[in-house]
This record gives structure tokens, C-alpha cells and sequence, in this order.
């Protein structure tokens, strides 16, 4: 706005502000061609997914980037299940695994977030040291650790194993709810407690009605851990027989070589699949991720 | 507000903070001992005395079981592998002719690895229950002060009630802490304890047994031992690793920043619409877009089929820069390591867009005005009010996006799985290659020549850097207190 005052301040005669106008819309114009241009090449990759997932031609298509012939006869075979491709069980196993780990995890990361920004006790601040430390040593590691631990009880390979695997340690990524819940006023809960609240009824009646926004959150992020997961689910469903894989190893396994010239096609159609329900959620997570992210790192 | 402290003083608070924690509860339990009764004393052995003497009849009932069902565990289970734990079994796997059945069975063999883990799973129980005992001491001796101040003391249901409400944060913590015990601390420990071990290939239970070789495999991995070739790949890997991340980390959050501020520029129209593009690619799950871009890019994809078109691929060899009819972009190093940080840049940048719109939302425009009326331009902002900015904000997050970064499996092993092959022979040699970073090794080396205590060392380096880092960085990022200057 100020750029306006000043202009028009400084400048004398009419035609000085009709250059300036003149100016002024091109730059608009330069820069908002400028972002198109961002914007298409980021979105390139995405297009081409779409448009190759409708070819008529079932293995990598290289020498247009348009399908010769267009066809939606993929989306019909990726639906119908032969011995490799079991697309239809797969999306049901991440879906029922999905829901699992974002009950636990929801439960846990609230829970652990909770106690940890609104309850004191004496050893609060040595449970935040050892977490943080906890979150340096790699996943992966520990990760080869619990597969054995899981195959000794004979857990690998099933999905009660895998859901474990997702939501067991999920108290350890609180931050982000514990910095929203030390947004909510003590006041309020001072104001219960002086009414005879006990701590369990703060949490229920007071804390979580006003806590909306990062319980979706939570539930969201957690409900998309299984979708967006690769490496664990590889780790414990590879050795396992293909009706009990998750969409992204059932995927993965399409893009052997062997397999790439005649499940290419597929494997697009099964992306855009999975990627629609998954945008659609991450774009009602994304009004609170921002939020959540950020007043996290404001905390540290 | 918390006074910001710098990163090592911050160590030093948090190392004494918890030691004046054991300090604390030795000390409790210690005045318990010597001025607590009779009860109170044997209450070390017998857990449910103390309860018993104030007529806490069924907390003393419940604590007695708790304490049988650890001498039961104790006697039935941890018996069966503690006392193995110094050799990790000695009894190798035969199969022996049994006279009285008339066939072929199983010796009763040493399982190394369930007693590395079931050993360990005791020592964590023992640990606990000590804990649960000293504890118990203490509260027992509580409740004698309570009872001679002749205070009241709680019924067993007015016992429970204080969970929900005193003790609240014992109820929902107790859960969590259990998955992350079992499901993080135990095998942390586990995977420290098999770095000293030789457990792989040659020594994989329950066939075999493998047993404690000391520091040995720590030589090895830094260049002695007789595969030296693991110290070189060791040191290639851990460059390819710190540039990674650190490139990795620069570019998207710079970039994050720069395209934040071009979307909410005054020039933007249709901002949401700009948004909802850039976000689809980071909202595409990540085993799809990174095994598309991999095909998009491949030695017969359709980037090189348009580049030969164009006729880049010719200029390229007629420069002599690729020897090869296609361009190896994501075939040959360097090229491949380029490509790795650029696809990363595509993926990286909206997620850090999203991140920097959210906290230049609350940057201090007045200032922004002013410097623009004194005539500064828009570098100059950039360069001295939002970057500062940004980099007080969100510092420790660029830490955190450091170490995330540095453990970034998804992205190298989904580009360059099956689909970079090393030419290199010091490096095949140690299972590793030229793209890999310690993470997707480590995986390799487990997933494909289960090779266990290799994995378990470089596990170790890995948090030892990634620690390093954290405190380094905190300390300069944090180093200048600069908590007022933007208020």
C-alpha cells in the first residue's frame, strides 16, 4: 500500500500515474507468469501419472509424453485381481491398518502431549530429555531390532505386527500437540479446579472441546502414516504372500523388472487411486498442519 | 516465556536436571530406610508389609502378587538366559539320532540371539521392579508419617480416584511409555549391545551361535580388520551423507522460503489455486511420486527421449560431458547425485512452503515498511529481516530438518534401488554404493547379507553424528540471544 501512496505523491502529472499504472500491471503480470511457470513444472510429473495412467498401452510409454491411445481399460484390470496384482485386498488391508494405527496413535500422541504440557510432575522435564534423545538414534535401526522381536512371536508377515510397528512408539512425536495444548489458558482449568473438576474431568470437559483442531490434525496425520509408509511395510510384508501386502509394497513389487513392461500402466492407475483419497485429506489437514508445525517449532 | 539458553548449557541443565532426579529418589529411599519402622524396613523384602500394617489390605494383597509374579518370572524365564548372557550360548545346533523315539531330532541347542534378547528383556524387567521396590519403600514410609501425624489414610477405591486426578499423569503416560519401551528403548539397546557381538551371515542362529568379539567390529568399520574395504566405504558414505543433508536441507528450506514469499506477494492473484498445485505433489504418497520420477528419468524414459529430440543429448556428448546414446541421469555418479537433491527440491519445497507461510504470517511488517521507505531493496529486506526472522523462528526445526534429512531413506532408496548399480569394486565390496547414505547401507546390509553387527556400528555412528549435529547446531543457532529483537 505504501508503494501507492509514495507513488502517487511523487509524481506530478497524470500521465506519470498512468506509466506507473502501466508498470505496475506488467509487473503483475511478469511475476504471476513467473509462478505459473513454477507451478507447471512442479506440476509436470503429476500430469504425466494422470495421462499415463489412461494409455491404452500396458508398459512405460517413452517416446510421447501423451499416450498414443487414450483408454481407461487399466483402471478395469487394476480392479479385477490376477496373480500379481491384488489391488483391491491391498487398498482394504492399508485402509483396516490405517484406522488401527490412528486410533492407537491418536490416543497415545494426545495422551503423552497432554500429560506432558498441562499435568506437572517431578520427572517431567527428564521424560522430555530422554525423548529427545530417543528421536536422534534412527528408526531404521531399532526397526531391525523389533523384526525379530516380532518374528520370535511370529508377528512378521501379519498385520497386527505392522500396526504395532506404526503406533507403539507414537507417543514419542508429542511436540506438536504439546505446543497447541500450552496455547489453552490455565486460567480455564485453575477455573475447574476451584469447581471441584478432578484432573480426568479437566482433560474431558475442558482441554479436548477446545483441543479440536490438533485432534483432527493428530488423526489425520496418523490415519495417513500406512499410506504414505514404505520401508517398514516392506520390512515385514515382503516375505509374506501377496494378498496380505499394503498398497505401496503391492506397488513397489509391480516395478520389478520383470513385471515393469506389462503392470506399468497399472501401477499409474493405482497411484492416482490411492493419491485422491489421500490429497483430499491432506488438503483438510493442511489448515491445521500449518498451525501445528509451526507453533511446535516456535517451542523447539 | 522459557529464557533461551545456549545448546550446551542446555545439556548441562538437562544431564544435572537428571541426576538430581536419581539423586533425589536415592535420597528419599534412604531416609525411608533409616527412620521408617519395622514395616517399613521389611517392606524391602516383603513388598505388601508396609500396606498391610495401615490395613491397606488390598494394595498389600496386590503388591505381593506383583513381587511373586517377578520371582516367578525370574525363576521360570530369566533363569533360562541371564546365566548365558556372558557366552551368548555355547551348545551349537546338531541334529542327533534319538534311541528311544528312533529319530532324527534337534539337540537342545543355544539360541545367541534369544538369549541377547530375552536377557536383556529381564535385565529391563529387574530394572523396573527395583524401581517399583525402592519406590515402594518410600510411599510405605509415607504413609507411616500420615499415620502418625494421624492424618487419614486413603481406602483402596480413594486410592484409585487419585489417578484420575493427583496422579492423573501416570494414567495417561503409563501406555504410551510402555510402546515406546518395548517398541524403541529395548531394541535400541538390543541393536547397541550387537555391535559388539560378530552376529552375521556366518553366525545366524538358530543354526549357529555368535558371541562377544569386543570393539572389533568398531576397527573394522574405520579401516583395520581384513575387509578394509569397509573403512573407505565408511568415509564415502558419510560425505555423501553430510552433503545430502546438508544440500537437501538448504535448498528446500531457502526455497521454501523464497516461494512462500512469491505466493503471498500483493503481485499474486489466485494465491490458493498457486497452493493447491504445489501441495498435490507432497499430498502424492511418496512411493508413488519418487518410483514415477525414477521411470520419468530413466536411461529409456521419456525426459531422455525429449532431450535426444531437442538435441541436448547430442550437444552434451559432442561437449563430452556423457559418453553414452542416452543421458544416465540417474545411472551414473554424479549425475545421479544431482538429480537425487534436485528431485528432492521438487518434493521438499511445498511441504517448506507450507511451513514458512505459517510463520512469515506473523513477521513484523512495520519493519519491513520502514526499511523500504529508507530505501532498501528486496534483497535487502530478505537478507536482513525476513531471513533472521525465518532463521529465529524455525532454527531448531532446521536442525531437526537436518537429522530428518540425514536419515532420509525413502528418497535415495526409492530413486536408486535396483536401478544404480556401483561400478566401483571397494565399494562393492562392502555391499555399499556411491548413492547410498548410512541409513539405506545399514538397510542393505541387513535386508540383503544380513550382515547384523556391521549394521549395529553404523547405527551407532549414525546417532553419534546426528547427536553432534543437534548440539552444535543448537549452540550456534541459538548462540546470540535474540529473543527481544523482534518484539
Amino acid at each position: 500500500m505504501s508503494k501507492w501512496k509514495t507513488d502517487i505523491g511523487t509524481s506530478a502529472s497524470e500521465s506519470a500515474i498512468q506509466a506507473g499504472k502501466a508498470r505496475q500491471k506488467r509487473r503483475i503480470f511478469l511475476h504471476n507468469a513467473f509462478i505459473a511457470l513454477l507451478c507447471v513444472i512442479w506440476i509436470i510429473p503429476i500430469v504425466w501419472l494422470v495421462c499415463t495412467s489412461f494409455s491404452a498401452y500396458s508398459g512405460m510409454n517413452t517416446s510421447t509424453f501423451f499416450p498414443e491411445k487414450w483408454s481407461a481399460i487399466h483402471y478395469v484390470k487394476l480392479l479385477t485381481p490376477d496373480t500379481v496384482n491384488q489391488f483391491p485386498t491391498w487398498f482394504w488391508n492399508t485402509f483396516v491398518i490405517a484406522c488401527w494405527t490412528c486410533v492407537i496413535s491418536t490416543l497415545f500422541v494426545i495422551m503423552v502431549a497432554y500429560a506432558m504440557s498441562v499435568t506437572r510432575f517431578k520427572s517431567r522435564k527428564a521424560l522430555m530429555n530422554a525423548a529427545v534423545l530417543m528421536n536422534l538414534f534412527p528408526g531404521m535401526l531399532s526397526m531391525i531390532a523389533v523384526y525379530f522381536t516380532l518374528k520370535t512371536f511370529g508377528l512378521t508377515n501379519s498385520h497386527i505386527g505392522l500396526i504395532l510397528v506404526y503406533s507403539a512408539s507414537a507417543g514419542l512425536g508429542y511436540l506438536v500437540a504439546k505446543g497447541f495444548f500450552d496455547t489453552v489458558p490455565r486460567a480455564l482449568c485453575e477455573a475447574a479446579r476451584i469447581d471441584g473438576c478432578n484432573e480426568a474431568m479437566i482433560f474431558w470437559k475442558i482441554v479436548m472441546p477446545t483441543s479440536k483442531p490438533i485432534i483432527v490434525y493428530t488423526v489425520i496425520s496418523s490415519f495417513l502414516v500406512p499410506w504414505m509408509d514404505f520401508v517398514y511395510a516392506k520390512m515385514l510384508l515382503n516375505a509374506g504372500v501377496s494378498a496380505n501386502y499394503t498398497v505401496a509394497v503391492g506397488l513397489y513389487r509391480m516395478l520389478e523388472k520383470s513385471l515393469i513392461n506389462t503392470y506399468f500402466t497399472q501401477f499409474c492407475c493405482g497411484g492416482v487411486l490411492v493419491s485422491i483419497p489421500i490429497s483430499i485429506l491432506f488438503m483438510i489437514m493442511q489448515k491445521f498442519y500449518v498451525q501445528g508445525v509451526t507453533s511446535g517449532a516456535v517451542k523447539g | 516465556m522459557e529464557a533461551k539458553t545456549s545448546g550446551l548449557s542446555r545439556l548441562g541443565s538437562a544431564v544435572s536436571g537428571f541426576f538430581a532426579v536419581i539423586a533425589r529418589f536415592f535420597s528419599e529411599f534412604g531416609t525411608a530406610m533409616a527412620k521408617g519402622d519395622l514395616f517399613v524396613k521389611l517392606s524391602l523384602l516383603w513388598w505388601g508389609a508396609g500396606y498391610f500394617r495401615r490395613r491397606q489390605y488390598v494394595k498389600a494383597i496386590l503388591m505381593t502378587l506383583l513381587e511373586i509374579a517377578v520371582i516367578v518370572f525370574t525363576l521360570n524365564f530369566a533363569m533360562a538366559y541371564v546365566p548365558k548372557f556372558g557366552t551368548l550360548g555355547t551348545v551349537q545346533a546338531e541334529q542327533v539320532f534319538n534311541m528311544q523315539t528312533m529319530q532324527t531330532e534337534w539337540n537342545d541347542y543355544d539360541n545367541s540371539f534369544m538369549i541377547l534378547l530375552f536377557s536383556l528383556f529381564s535385565f529391563v524387567i529387574w530394572f523396573a521392579a527395583a524401581v517399583v521396590c525402592m519406590r515402594n519403600v518410600v510411599n510405605v514410609y509415607e504413609l507411616q508419617m500420615q499415620a502418625q501425624r494421624g492424618k487419614h489414610i486413603n481406602t483402596f477405591v480413594e486410592d484409585l480416584r487419585e489417578y484420575l486426578d493427583k496422579k492423573f499423569h501416570i494414567t495417561l503416560l503409563s501406555l504410551p511409555v510402555l510402546g515406546i519401551v518395548v517398541f524403541t528403548l529395548i531394541p535400541m539397546l538390543l541393536l547397541i549391545l550387537v555391535a559388539f557381538t560378530n552376529y552375521d551371515q556366518q553366525h545366524m542362529p538358530p543354526t549357529n551361535l555368535f558371541g562377544w568379539v569386543g570393539f572389533s567390529n568398531f576397527v573394522t568399520l574405520f579401516g583395520g580388520g581384513i575387509t578394509t574395504t569397509f573403512g573407505y566405504a565408511f568415509v564415502r558414505i558419510l560425505g555423501w551423507t553430510i552433503i545430502w543433508s546438508f544440500f537437501a536441507t538448504l535448498t528446500t528450506y531457502i526455497g521454501g522460503i523464497l516461494m512462500s514469499l512469491l505466493l503471498n506477494s500483493k503481485l499474486t492473484r489466485g494465491t490458493k489455486i498457486w497452493r493447491t498445485m504445489l501441495v498435490v505433489t507432497i499430498a502424492v504418497p511418496q512411493f508413488v511420486s519418487l518410483l514415477l520420477m525414477r521411470n520419468f528419468f530413466a536411461n529409456s524414459g521419456i525426459v531422455n527421449t525429449i532431450c535426444a529430440n531437442i538435441g541436448l543429448t547430442g550437444f552434451l556428448r559432442d561437449i563430452g560431458l556423457i559418453s553414452t546414446s542416452y543421458i544416465p541421469f540417474m545411472t551414473a555418479p554424479g549425475w545421479v547425485h544431482v538429480m537425487i537433491i534436485l528431485i528432492n527440491i521438487w518434493i521438499g519445497i511445498p511441504y517448506q512452503m507450507l511451513i514458512a507461510t505459517g510463520v512469515l504470517m506473523n513477521l513484523p511488517t512495520d519493519q519491513i515498511e520502514s526499511a523500504k521507505i529508507d530505501g532498501a531493496n528486496p534483497f535487502q529486506v530478505f537478507k536482513s529481516i525476513t531471513m533472521p526472522y525465518m532463521l529465529q523462528v524455525t532454527g531448531p526445526a532446521l536442525i531437526t530438518d537436518f537429522v530428518k534429512n540425514f536419515n532420509n531413506f525413502n528418497v535415495i532408496y526409492l530413486l536408486t534401488q535396483n536401478v544404480f548399480v556401483t561400478t566401483n569394486q571397494f565399494m562393492a565390496n562392502s555391499q555399499a554404493k556411491e548413492t547410498d547414505l548410512l541409513v539405506t547401507w545399514l538397510f542393505t546390509l541387513t535386508q540383503d547379507y544380513y550382515n547384523y553387527k556391521m549394521a549395529s556400528v553404523i547405527g551407532i555412528m549414525v546417532f553419534i553424528v546426528c547427536a553432534v549435529f543437534t548440539l552444535v547446531g543448537f549452540n550456534f543457532m541459538i548462540s546470540g540471544d535474540k529473543e527481544g529483537t523482534y518484539q
